[in-house]
C-alpha cells in the first residue's frame, strides 16, 4: 500500500512538471509584452523596461522557466501583472470560493442524481424513466453560461427572489476568516443572516454548475442498480419475502457508493474547470473568473497558477479516490 | 448586523433569518444608511488593484486615489480649471523654470500629522524614483534632487528646462505622507508593497475595507481639512465602490436600488434607462480620442493615397451611431477640451469619389489586399467599430481582417514598425491640458508607445512639437500646435474618429455630480457628492 | 466452391453483416430518444448544407450593416430579430450551423487522427511506448480541457482557427485511453496471437485486428464529442474568445447578447438554443449508438 502511494505520488510529480512546461510554453507563443500592461498606457519605454526587470521579464525564456520551477518548489507561482500580488496569495483568496461552489454542487448532484438513478432504474423503461434520462441527457448538453444568464435573469432580475452576482450583499459584513468558505464560516461565527445570505448568492452558479455532475450520477447510478437488480441474491432477498423497496433502498445505496465516488473523482477537476464559465457568469470571485479575467489581459502567470492547481487537485483526489476504492471494495485490494 | 453599516436589507435578513432570507427579496432599496447620513454605492467594471497614487492611474484607481489623497491643485469644473487643493498659491519665475508653492496651514494626513513641505517634497521624489505610474510626466524635467522644501509651507521645483505646462501635471501627483510611507518600507520599495493595499492621505475620504477585485469601501474624514462644500450636515457618511463586470446586472442593481449610480453603460441601456422613473443621466462630451491608426511604414498604409482612401471611404456617420448619437465626431486630431484645437478645415469625411481618386494615384489603383485591423480584446465598441470600417472599405474592394489581442500582446506588436499591425484602434485619454500630451503623439519619440503605432516620422510635425513645449508666449505656442494639426490631418497617419460621451446614470436624489473633461472615463469627483433623501 | 462464392451476391456475401446491421437499425428505432437524436442531428446537417439557401439574408454574416434596423423584435420580416448591428439573427444563426459543424468534425477529426493511433501503440506495444504515451496523456487529462483552451486561445488571439487548434490539442488524450484500453484487452485474444503466430506483420495486426475492432466505442464517442466539442468551442465565444467578427458564431453573439438581456432577450435565447439542440442532438444520437454498439459501457 505504502509502496503503491509513494509510486503514485512520484508519478504525480512528474505529471506536474509536464504541466507545468505546457502552460509555460503556452503563455509563451505569442509575441507579448505584459509589463506594458503594469506600466500603463501612458509609461515610457524605460519604464516598462523598470517593471520588465521587476518581474525577471526581461531574461532569456528558459532562464525564466528554470526560475519559474524553482519558484514552485517554495511555493512561489510568480507574481500577477494585473493584481501586483503574488498568484499564490490571488489563489489563497480567490479558491476557497471556487472550492465552496464546487462542493455544494456536488452536494446537490449526489443529493439529487442518486435517487433519481435509482428511480430511474426502478422503473425502467416506463415513462419517468424516459424523462429522466432525457433531463439527464438535456443537463449535459445545456450551455451552462447560456442558462445561467436564463436563470440569472428569471430568479434576480424578474421575480427579484435571489441577487444577481457575487458572494454577499454588501450590506453583509463577511464572517471571520477561517477556511475562506463563507458557509462555513459564517457557521463557525453563528452568524446565521450572513450564512442566509451568503447561501442566497451560491444557489444559482451552484446549481448550474451541477448539472453535468448530475447527470453523470444519475446514469452510472441507473445503471449500477439494474445490474444489481438483476443479480441472483436480489432475487433471493426478494424470494425470502424481503419488500422491494427495501431491497433497493439497502442494496442500491451500497452499490451506488463506489461509482458515484468514481464520479466525483473524474468530475472533480472538470467541475473546477467548469467554473470559468458559471463564476464569469455569477460574477463569483473564485479562480475561474481570475483565470478569465488574467487570459483576457494576456497576464498569463495567474492562468499558468490556476491550470496547476486544478490538475494538483485532481491528481489529489483521484489518488485519494483510488485509496478509497481500495478500502470500500475489497477485491480491489486483493489485486493491486 | 455585526458592522455598522445597517442596510435594510440586512436587518430584513437578521430579523427573519436563514428560512425568510431565502424569500426577502426587497426592490428598490436606496443608498446604504449609517444614523442620518447615508453611504453612497456606485457601480463599475473596472477594478482597483493598487492604491498606490505614485504606481498606477486609470479610471476607478483614480476614483479612489483622488478621494483618499490630496494634491497641490486639483482639476475642476468643464472647461476644467485647476484651482488650488494643497497649495494655496504658486508662482514660477518669468522662464517658468522654477515653480514655487506655498501651502495651506491646516492640511493635515488622516492620522493627524500636518502636511508639510518635506511631505510634498517625499511625494515628488518618490514618484520620480519609482519610474512607474505617473513617473512619465515630469522625469523629464525635474530631478528628485531639484525638489527642495524651503520651509515648513514653501515647496521648490527647479526644471531642467522652460517648462509652461507644468501646473497642469501637479494635480495628478497626490502627497503621500512620509512618516507612515517610511515606517512600511521593505527592501528599499519607497513603502511600495505597503501603499498597494494601505493609504496615508489627507483625501477627504479614508479607506476602510479594500478586496480590489471586489468591493472598496471609504469612510468619510469627518473632520477633513477643507471642509465639505455641501454642509457637514449633507455630506456622506462614506462611500462603497461594488466592482460588477457584467453591464447587465448593474443596470439591474440600478433599476433594483441596490446602488445608486453606475458606469460603463451601453448605449442601448442608457437610452431606456435614462428616462426611467427614478433615475437621471449625466451626460457629456468626452475628452477621449478615437482613431485607427495605420501604419506609416509598411504594407499598403505605408501609402500617403491608400491611408487618404480609406479615410475618405469610412463610414463616419456609424460612428455616431454605434454610439447611439452620444459621440461627437473630430474636427483636429486634438480633442477640443485642450488649449491651443483648432478645427482643421478639410479632416476627411466620407466621400466614395474623393477615396476612389486617391486610391487610384496610389500602387493599388484597384484595391484587391486585405489589411488587418487590431483592437483589444473584450472591447465592444472597438470591435462594432470594426465592423463600420470593413463595411466602408467593401467599395474601394479592400478587406478587413478583425483581431482581438490582449494589450500586451498589441503593444509588443505595435512597439516595431515591423510588426506594427496595418490598423489599430486607439483611445487616447490625455491626462491633463498640456497639448504637448496630444501633439507628442505624432512627434517620433512616440514610437514604440501605443499611440505611435503609426511609426511615422515627420521632422517638421517633430521641430514645431520641440519648439511648443518650451514656448512661454502662449500665442506662439498655439500657433504651432495650429500647424502641428494641419500637418497632421494632411499626413493621416490615423483616421480620426470620434469623442464618444462619458456616461453615468444615477437615483435621482444623489446630489452634487460634476463634470470635468480631465478625469479618466468613468472617473468622478466624489467629494461634493450627497443623497438628498429622508 | 470458391467459384460459388465469388458469384454470391453482395447481400449473400455479407448476410451476416447485413442481419447485424439490421438489428442495430431496428433497436436503435425501438428507442424514441436516439431517433429524436437522430432527427436533430440530421437536421442540423442539413442546415449546414443548405444554410445560405435558407438564410433569407447572408450576407448579413458577412459583415453588412444596417444601424437603422437594429435590436428589432422577432417579426414576420426577421424570425429571430435582429441584433446590435441590424443583422438578421435567423440568417446569423443559421450560418453558424456551419461553423459549429467544421468546429465539431475538425476537433473531432484531429482528435482521433492524434489519439487512436497513440492508443493502439500503447496498448498494443506496451513497455516504455505505452509508459510515455500514457503519462503525457494523463499530464493533458489532469487538466480540465477547457481551461488549457482558454490559456492556448488567449496566448494565440481569438478566432475559430485558434479555437480549434486548442480544443484538439486538449481533446485527443480521451481517445488514447479509451483506444488503449482496449488494445490492451484485444493484444491478448486468440486471433491475435493466432496472427502473430503464422508471422503477420505487426501493421498488419493492428490494421485488420485491432483498429476494426475498436471502431464501435470510437464512433461511440466521437459522436457523443461532437456535441461536446461544439460546446467547448462556444464556450470559449461566451468567455470571448470566438470567432473573429463578422463570422457568425453562436457563443460569440451570446458573448455580445448578454449586455442587452433581458430587454433585447432574442439575442441570447435563439443562439444558445440551438447550441442546446445541436449538443442534445449528438449525446441523444451516441447514447442510442452506444445502446447498441457498445452496451456494457454504459457508464457515465
Amino acid at each position: 500500500m505504502a509502496l503503491f502511494v509513494l509510486r503514485r505520488l512520484m508519478l504525480t510529480g512528474l505529471m506536474l512538471f509536464g504541466l507545468v512546461l505546457i502552460t509555460f510554453v503556452v503563455s509563451n507563443v505569442a509575441p507579448s509584452d505584459p509589463a506594458a500592461l503594469a506600466a500603463g498606457p501612458d509609461a515610457t519605454r524605460d519604464m516598462v523596461e523598470t517593471i520588465r526587470k521587476e518581474y525577471g521579464l526581461d531574461r532569456p525564456l528558459p532562464e525564466q522557466f528554470v526560475h519559474y520551477v524553482g519558484g514552485l518548489l517554495t511555493g512561489d507561482l510568480g507574481r500577477s501583472i494585473v493584481t501586483t500580488r503574488s498568484v499564490m496569495e490571488d489563489l489563497g483568496r480567490y479558491f476557497p470560493a471556487t472550492l465552496e461552489l464546487v462542493l455544494l454542487s456536488m452536494t446537490f448532484g449526489v443529493l439529487v442524481g442518486v435517487p433519481l438513478g435509482m428511480l430511474s432504474a426502478v422503473l425502467k423503461n416506463r415513462a419517468p424513466d424516459h424523462a429522466t434520462r432525457f433531463v439527464a441527457v438535456s443537463l449535459v448538453a445545456l450551455p451552462a453560461f447560456w442558462f445561467g444568464i436564463l436563470l440569472q435573469l428569471l430568479f434576480s432580475v424578474q421575480l427579484e427572489w435571489l441577487p444577481t452576482s457575487g458572494r454577499l450583499d454588501i450590506a453583509t459584513p463577511p464572517p471571520p476568516f477561517v477556511t475562506g468558505m463563507l458557509l462555513v464560516d459564517s457557521v463557525l461565527a453563528g452568524q446565521w443572516a450572513t450564512f442566509a445570505d451568503a447561501l442566497r448568492h451560491a444557489v444559482l452558479p451552484a446549481l448550474v454548475l451541477s448539472f453535468p455532475c448530475l447527470a453523470s450520477i444519475l446514469r452510472v447510478n441507473r445503471a449500477e442498480m439494474i445490474e444489481v437488480m438483476a443479480a441472483d441474491y436480489v432475487t433471493a432477498a426478494r424470494a425470502h419475502g424481503i419488500s422491494r423497496l427495501r431491497v433497493v433502498c439497502v442494496l442500491a445505496l451500497r452499490n451506488a457508493m463506489l461509482p458515484t465516488l468514481a464520479i466525483i473523482g473524474l468530475r472533480w477537476g472538470w467541475m473546477l474547470g467548469s467554473t470559468v464559465l458559471v463564476e464569469t457568469v455569477f460574477d463569483w470571485p473564485g479562480i475561474g473568473l481570475y483565470a478569465v479575467s488574467s487570459a483576457i489581459a494576456g497576464d498569463f502567470k495567474p492562468v499558468m497558477g490556476v491550470t496547476l492547481l486544478i490538475g494538483v487537485n485532481f491528481m489529489i483526489i483521484n489518488l485519494i479516490v483510488d485509496l478509497l476504492y481500495g478500502v470500500l471494495d475489497p477485491r480491489l485490494r486483493a489485486t493491486s | 448586523m455585526q458592522g455598522p453599516i445597517i442596510g435594510r436589507r440586512g436587518a430584513i435578513a437578521a430579523g427573519l433569518g436563514a428560512a425568510g432570507a431565502f424569500a426577502a427579496g426587497s426592490p428598490a432599496r436606496a443608498f446604504e444608511r449609517d444614523g442620518n447620513r447615508k453611504i453612497f454605492v456606485f457601480a463599475g467594471g473596472q477594478p482597483v488593484p493598487v492604491l498606490d497614487p505614485h504606481v498606477r492611474y486609470d479610471w476607478s484607481t483614480r476614483l479612489i486615489q483622488q478621494s483618499v489623497y490630496d494634491a497641490l491643485a486639483k482639476y475642476v469644473n468643464d472647461p476644467p480649471q485647476i484651482v488650488p487643493w494643497l497649495a494655496e498659491r504658486w508662482e514660477s519665475n518669468p522662464a517658468q523654470t522654477v515653480w514655487t508653492f506655498h501651502l495651506v496651514r491646516n492640511a493635515k494626513f488622516h492620522n493627524g500629522d500636518p502636511v508639510d513641505a518635506e511631505a510634498v517634497r517625499y511625494s515628488f521624489e518618490r514618484g520620480l524614483r519609482l519610474n512607474k505610474g505617473v513617473a512619465w510626466m515630469l522625469k523629464d524635467v525635474l530631478a528628485p534632487e531639484a525638489i527642495k522644501a524651503v520651509d515648513a509651507h514653501t515647496v521648490q521645483f527647479t526644471l531642467t528646462r522652460a517648462m509652461p505646462s507644468f501646473i497642469t501635471y501637479v494635480p495628478l501627483w497626490f502627497i503621500v505622507n512620509p512618516k507612515q510611507v517610511q515606517a512600511n518600507v521593505a527592501n528599499n520599495d519607497y513603502g511600495e508593497g505597503w501603499l498597494t493595499r494601505n493609504e496615508a492621505g489627507s483625501g477627504p475620504f479614508k479607506v476602510r475595507r479594500f478586496e480590489p477585485q471586489s468591493v472598496i469601501q471609504l469612510d468619510a474624514v469627518a473632520d477633513y481639512w477643507k471642509g465639505w462644500p455641501q454642509g457637514d450636515q449633507r455630506r456622506l457618511s462614506g462611500f462603497i465602490y461594488r466592482i460588477v463586470r457584467e453591464p447587465a446586472a448593474r443596470r439591474a442593481m440600478l433599476q433594483r436600488g441596490e446602488v445608486d449610480m453606475i458606469t460603463e453603460v451601453p448605449a442601448d441601456d442608457f437610452e431606456l434607462l435614462k428616462n426611467a422613473r427614478g433615475i437621471k443621466p449625466e451626460d457629456h462630451k468626452g475628452f477621449t480620442t478615437f482613431a485607427i491608426t495605420m501604419n506609416t511604414t509598411k504594407g499598403p498604409t505605408a501609402d500617403l493615397n491608400v491611408r487618404k482612401a480609406i479615410a475618405h471611404a469610412m463610414d463616419y456617420d456609424a460612428l455616431i451611431q454605434i454610439h447611439n448619437g452620444a459621440a461627437t465626431l473630430l474636427d483636429s486630431p486634438f480633442p477640443d477640451a485642450i488649449p491651443g484645437h483648432v478645427a482643421v478645415p478639410g479632416i476627411p469625411r466620407r466621400n466614395l469619389e474623393k477615396a476612389r481618386e486617391f486610391l487610384a494615384k496610389s500602387a493599388h489603383p484597384n484595391g484587391g489586399f486585405e489589411l488587418e485591423y487590431v483592437h483589444v480584446q473584450g472591447l465592444e465598441d472597438p470591435r462594432r467599430i470594426g465592423l463600420a470600417l470593413l463595411n466602408s472599405l467593401q467599395p474601394l474592394n479592400i478587406k478587413v481582417n478583425i483581431v482581438a489581442q490582449p494589450w500586451p500582446t498589441m503593444v509588443a506588436r505595435g512597439s516595431k514598425a515591423e510588426t506594427a499591425p496595418d490598423m489599430v484602434s486607439v483611445y487616447v485619454t490625455p491626462v491633463c491640458t498640456d497639448p504637448d500630451v496630444i501633439a507628442g503623439k505624432y512627434h517620433t519619440r512616440a514610437h514604440g508607445q501605443f499611440w505611435g503605432m503609426h511609426h511615422l516620422t515627420d521632422a517638421q510635425i517633430d521641430g514645431w512639437v520641440d519648439a511648443a513645449r518650451v514656448e512661454t508666449d502662449e500665442a506662439k505656442r498655439n500657433a504651432l500646435y495650429a500647424d502641428v494639426q494641419k500637418r497632421v490631418v494632411d499626413l493621416q497617419p490615423e483616421i480620426f474618429g470620434m469623442l464618444a460621451n462619458r456616461r453615468w446614470l444615477m437615483r435621482d436624489y444623489l446630489r452634487g455630480f460634476q463634470y470635468c473633461p480631465l478625469r479618466l472615463t468613468g472617473e468622478f469627483d466624489l467629494y461634493p457628492m450627497w443623497v438628498d433623501a429622508a | 466452391m470458391s467459384l460459388a462464392l465469388r458469384r454470391a451476391s453482395f447481400a449473400e456475401r455479407h448476410a451476416a453483416s447485413l442481419r447485424q446491421l439490421r438489428f442495430f437499425a431496428w433497436s436503435f428505432g425501438r428507442s424514441p430518444s436516439s431517433m429524436l437524436g437522430l432527427a436533430i442531428v440530421l437536421g442540423f446537417l442539413l442546415v449546414a448544407a443548405f444554410g445560405p439557401w435558407i438564410a433569407p439574408y447572408p450576407l448579413d454574416a458577412e459583415g453588412a450593416m444596417n444601424l437603422g434596423n437594429r435590436l428589432k423584435p422577432p417579426a414576420a420580416a426577421h424570425w429571430f430579430g435582429t441584433d446590435e448591428m441590424g443583422n438578421d439573427l435567423f440568417s446569423r444563426v443559421v450560418l453558424a450551423t456551419r461553423t459549429s459543424l467544421w468546429v465539431g468534425l475538425t476537433i473531432v477529426g484531429m482528435a482521433t487522427v492524434i489519439g487512436v493511433p497513440l492508443g493502439i501503440a500503447a496498448g498494443y506495444f506496451g513497455g516504455v511506448a505505452r509508459a510515455v504515451i500514457m503519462r503525457v496523456t494523463d499530464v493533458f487529462l489532469s487538466v480540465p480541457g477547457i481551461v488549457l483552451a482558454l490559456a492556448i486561445v488567449a496566448a494565440l488571439g481569438p478566432g475559430i482557427l485558434n479555437g480549434i487548434i486548442a480544443l484538439s490539442i486538449v481533446w485527443w488524450p480521451g481517445y488514447v485511453r479509451l483506444v488503449e484500453a482496449k488494445a490492451l484487452a484485444l493484444r491478448n485474444e486468440p486471433f491475435v496471437e493466432a496472427a502473430r503466430a503464422v508471422g503477420a506483420s505487426n501493421l498488419r495486426i493492428l490494421a485488420v485486428h485491432i483498429l476494426p475492432n475498436c471502431t464501435s466505442p470510437i464512433i461511440v464517442k466521437a459522436s457523443m464529442d461532437m456535441g461536446l466539442a461544439i460546446l467547448a468551442a462556444a464556450s470559449l465565444g461566451f468567455i470571448g474568445l470566438g470567432a473573429k467578427p463578422p463570422a457568425p458564431e453562436w457563443g460569440a453573439m451570446i458573448s455580445v447578447a448578454r449586455t442587452y438581456m433581458p430587454n433585447w432577450w432574442w439575442y441570447a435565447v435563439f443562439p444558445g438554443l440551438a447550441i442546446y439542440l445541436t449538443v442534445l442532438g449528438f449525446n441523444l444520437f451516441g447514447d442510442g449508438l452506444r445502446d447498441i454498439l457498445d452496451p456494457k459501457s454504459n457508464r457515465g
